[in-house]
């Protein structure tokens, strides 16, 4: 068993790194606004949008590309965005709301997921596409649009359960979309609701990381959409969600001893690398591992734009060309909403250190001015290290230390991870800790009020030339650098 | 040799001597137990038979289906021996990443299950391991199956203890080898060999070859995974080395082009551990201080004293993975280029072909009748196309005209594809092959719908 210190460094592009090299600055911004704080790179979302239009361009496909709002409340990211070319999937009345407010005409909208009355009646009197879930959705959108004479909405059928000749591929069971099983009665819904609904297409979104399922329902999409024109209608889009991946850490290499030490500590052959052997779902039975690693892949050599192009690469199972070409082929517009991997490397989590202390058993813990929540890696089951900021910017002349992280509630289980850390320094108080690339569900997706501690604020930053300047995220608009100069 | 059943042909598999030329050890001798010539093609039809005959009558009575988790061989096995009993048989798998084999299983008769992936966004609460859904569905009420259980079944370690074990030490005069090298899978033939080995000589050392976690060889599981292997126990392996996916290969390519061993990767890797293994060990026979007799080693032992002796498995045939094998070494597979292939046009060639827009196509097919040929798939044909297009497909086209043109000279062509780049690619190829009047849609099918231009459906 090697004992060398088990990192796991954030993988950070020059943006994010250099953010992260302007420690001064950091430290002015949490002395100002208090810990924890979060920090968003407005202009990394635009890049990472021409990725995937890369992606695009590679299979020669039009379509549109929907950032999905619920990974991040930021209205600077949001403002940014619509500065592009890229749409907005909202999942509800105050992200529409949002993204009306900042900028996105309607038909760069796209309305998905649970709606209330008043957030359908927005999105149709707006004009929005709505991704409907089945036929009562039909049946309530059409009675809306008759009730209050709006004009006819455009709407994506989202489909589940979709199956292929050969190896039978199971899935998780979803509780969104219709079963491609019912959509002969789904479309003679449609077909009665026609002057108050245009089917512009179908939708699916599975939550997996399995390319192959993923194919299935691409090409269970194709043949809905033929099954579509076959009744006359003229659908042009089918979009295939999101769930494209990001990588997390730096080296492959670090991910791969982790995880085979955790094994390890599992089996009880080494010590344990967790808060009360906490195993992340495995366990040993008769010195034999059982259970299966929940966590997030973290390394992940295929992800966002590449994931993408992988997927259109591959060929369909029935239809025997490429899934990409088949989308090309058939003359169909490919709308995809990545949440996660669009706003990969476009922010990162503050949190001051307020305690470091040893305890009987020769633990270090580390008291840190945040719950759990405030950066809910550990919840999306993402094992990252944090970077270590010295106040300052002298470190403590230590090495290598193994901390618990700890949060700011009176509460055992308020750990910033279950896992020790390891850190190339022992922290002191008044140092911070940064965690990198939370922007995309691990910032304020479940940041709460709880024990009235509060709640991150969060700034938009921008480097001019050497220097970062900053500025109140809602204060961000697109024609203002933060600091206030006019582009 | 005359049998009654195929099943009786499994086992008694020979034992081949690698030419040292080829491996370089000059004091050990290195054995090859070719378990790829069991008649369904490997090591796991041993662990296959010995863990279904028991249950097999009962299993036909009661109409119940033999269920394991297998992605390859193992499910191979199980297909014909089910098959040949007349009872179905199901395969539960995350790991079947050889579409060959996927094939294969189907051909035989196989009923197929692939586990879903792990979820983009994680829900920790989440209990749903597919591991243990699989479980819980063969422990429900009335679930007519049979689970052979490879990863945890003793039967699959007894089929080697019983069989491969002993066949070596019988080939090598009744001495087990100084040396047995092999793959972990499910540690079942490790496991049962060096049982026997050891019951032989306490002296004899065993090495266990997992896969390094970057990439994947079939039928070997990583060094985190082999500890989800019931049988697996580390005690059994003197020691437990990483091969990688890259070496594995290196092994294969060896065997099966100097050693006329047509073994798959799995072999290759045992075969590539081996002789890491011992040349060190080659190294030190060869020095003076190893010139006398050796302790460990008794001069009974063999002739010379310090010749050593060393075993390992060759799991399975290469056949199967020709597709693991072009993603990995696609210059294997390398074919010389093909004469008419648009892959050698000059870009004065591409430049040169003749591009038509919507507008002055339609009028062109009013006046002349080109024949208007539609290279897109045939579902995408079926659904839209311009009205009397024919439908070849371009991979079809593509070969279609390695031999020579397909249509008379007098005859004008139009090409149609989505965008109008394949076209100009196969107008250009045309042109050069001596076609006098062959266009390309400027823009394919889609400026085509989006110039408004009508577009059918038969």
């Amino acid at each position: 068993m090697d004992s060398a210190p088990l990192y796991l460094e954030p993988h950070l592009e020059p943006s994010l790194a250099s953010l992260l090299d302007s420690a001064a600055f950091l430290h002015t911004l949490v002395d100002a606004l208090g810990s924890p704080l979060n920090v968003v790179l407005p202009d990394e979302i635009a890049r990472n949008v021409e990725r995937f239009r890369a992606a695009y361009r590679r299979h020669n496909l039009a379509g549109q590309v929907f950032f999905a709002h619920k990974a991040n409340r930021s209205s600077a990211l949001v403002r940014r965005l619509a500065a592009t070319d890229a749409g907005i999937d909202v999942a509800s009345l105050g992200e529409l709301q949002h993204a009306l407010g900042a900028g996105f005409a309607p038909d760069r909208i796209l309305a998905t997921g649970p709606k209330n009355p008043e957030f359908r009646w927005l999105a149709a009197r707006s004009g929005v596409t709505v991704s409907v879930d089945g036929p009562e959705e039909l049946e309530e959108l059409d009675a809306l649009v008759g009730r209050h004479g709006l004009p006819p909405v455009r709407v994506l059928l989202r489909l589940a359960d979709f199956e292929a000749p050969g190896a039978k591929v199971l899935s998780r069971q979803t509780h969104f979309g219709t079963s491609v099983k019912s959509l002969d009665q789904l479309l003679d819904v449609v077909e009665r609701h026609q002057e108050a609904i245009r089917p512009i297409g179908v939708a699916y979104h599975l939550d997996t990381t399995s390319l192959d399922e993923k194919a299935i329902a691409l090409e269970g999409c194709l043949l809905a959409m033929d099954a579509l024109r076959k009744r006359g209608f003229q659908p042009r889009v089918i979009d295939i969600g999101g769930g494209f991946g990001v990588n997390y850490l730096a080296h492959a290499a670090q991910w791969e001893r982790y995880t085979t030490e955790l094994t390890n500590a599992v089996l009880g052959k080494r010590p344990s690398m967790t808060w009360s052997g906490h195993g992340y779902g495995l366990r040993a039975e008769n010195g034999t591992l059982r259970g299966t690693l929940s966590l997030y892949p973290a390394h992940r050599p295929v992800a966002g734009a590449a994931y993408l192009d992988e997927l259109l690469s591959l060929p369909a199972r029935a239809l025997g060309r490429p899934l990409g070409t088949l989308l090309l082929e058939n003359l169909y517009d490919l709308h995809i909403e990545p949440g996660r991997s669009l706003v990969d490397q476009c922010g990162l989590s503050l949190a001051r250190v307020l305690e470091v202390r040893r305890t009987d058993t020769g633990d270090h813990l580390v008291r840190l001015a945040m719950k759990a929540n405030d950066a809910s890696l550990e919840e999306h089951g993402v094992l990252m290290d944090p970077v270590l900021l010295p106040r300052g910017g002298v470190a403590a002349a230590t090495g290598p230390a193994a901390v618990h992280l700890t949060g700011n509630l009176c509460l055992e289980a308020d750990l910033i991870t279950r896992r020790t850390v390891h850190l190339p320094r022992l922290p002191q108080p008044g140092d911070l800790l940064a965690f990198a690339n939370t922007a995309g569900y691990c910032m304020d997706f479940s940041a709460t009020h709880a024990q009235q501690q509060p709640i991150a604020r969060k700034v938009a930053v921008h480097r001019d030339g050497g220097s970062w300047r900053w500025c109140l995220d809602e204060q961000y608009w697109p024609i203002t650098r933060p600091g206030g100069q006019q582009i | 040799m005359r049998y009654d059943s195929i099943t009786e042909a499994i086992g008694g598999t020979p034992l081949v001597r690698i030419d040292p030329a080829v491996h370089g050890l000059r004091n050990i001798d290195l054995y090859a137990k070719l378990e790829m010539l069991n008649p369904f093609g490997s090591v796991k039809d041993r662990a296959a038979w010995n863990m279904a005959r028991p249950g097999l009558a009962d299993a036909g009575e009661r109409a119940a289906t033999v269920v394991e988790l297998s992605s390859g061989n193992t499910a191979k096995a199980l297909a014909v021996i089910a098959g040949m009993h007349g009872v179905s048989f199901k395969s539960v798998t995350n790991r079947m990443r050889v579409p060959e084999i996927k094939d294969l299983l189907l051909l035989l008769g196989a009923e197929i299950e692939e586990l879903p992936g792990q979820t983009e966004c994680l829900d920790p609460t989440n209990t749903e391991d597919p591991l243990t859904l699989f479980h819980q569905k063969l422990s429900e009420p009335g679930s007519a199956s049979l689970h052979t259980d490879q990863y945890f079944n003793e039967l699959n370690t007894e089929a080697h203890a019983a069989g491969t074990g002993p066949e070596i030490v019988a080939d090598l005069d009744g001495r087990s080898p100084d040396w047995f090298i092999a793959c972990v899978g499910t540690a079942g033939s490790s496991t049962g060999v060096a049982r026997v080995l050891r019951e032989h000589d306490p002296a004899v050392r065993v090495v266990g070859l997992v896969g390094e976690k970057k990439d994947f060889i079939p039928g070997i599981r990583n060094v985190d995974e082999v500890n989800q292997v019931g049988l697996f126990d580390p005690a059994t392996y003197d020691s437990i080395e990483t091969v990688s996916a890259e070496e594995a290969l290196d092994g294969m390519l060896t065997l099966v082009r100097r050693c006329g061993i047509l073994s798959g990767p799995t072999g290759g890797a045992a075969y590539f551990g081996a002789v890491r293994q011992l040349r060190p060990v080659d190294e030190e026979l060869d020095s003076p201080a190893n010139s006398g007799p050796d302790a460990e080693h008794p001069a009974e032992r063999h002739a010379d004293r310090r010749r050593q002796t060393a075993v390992f498995i060759v799991c399975d045939r290469v056949e199967s993975y020709l597709s693991y094998v072009r993603q990995r070494r696609p210059e294997l597979l390398g074919r010389p280029p093909v004469k008419n292939s648009v892959a050698t046009l000059t870009d004065a060639e591409l430049q040169a072909a003749t591009v038509i827009d919507t507008a002055d196509a339609q009028k062109w097919i009013a006046a002349e009748r080109p024949l208007v040929v539609d290279l897109r798939g045939p579902f995408a044909y079926a659904a839209l196309h311009i009205e009397g297009a024919v439908n070849i497909v371009d991979e079809l086209f593509d070969e279609l005209i390695r031999g020579g043109l397909p249509f008379s000279k007098r005859q004008p062509v139009l090409l149609a594809c989505p965008v109008g780049e394949k076209s100009a690619q196969y107008a250009a190829l045309l042109t050069r092959m001596g076609h006098p009047d062959v266009r390309s849609l400027a823009g394919g099918i889609i400026a085509w719908r989006d110039a408004g231009a009508p577009l059918v459906r038969d």
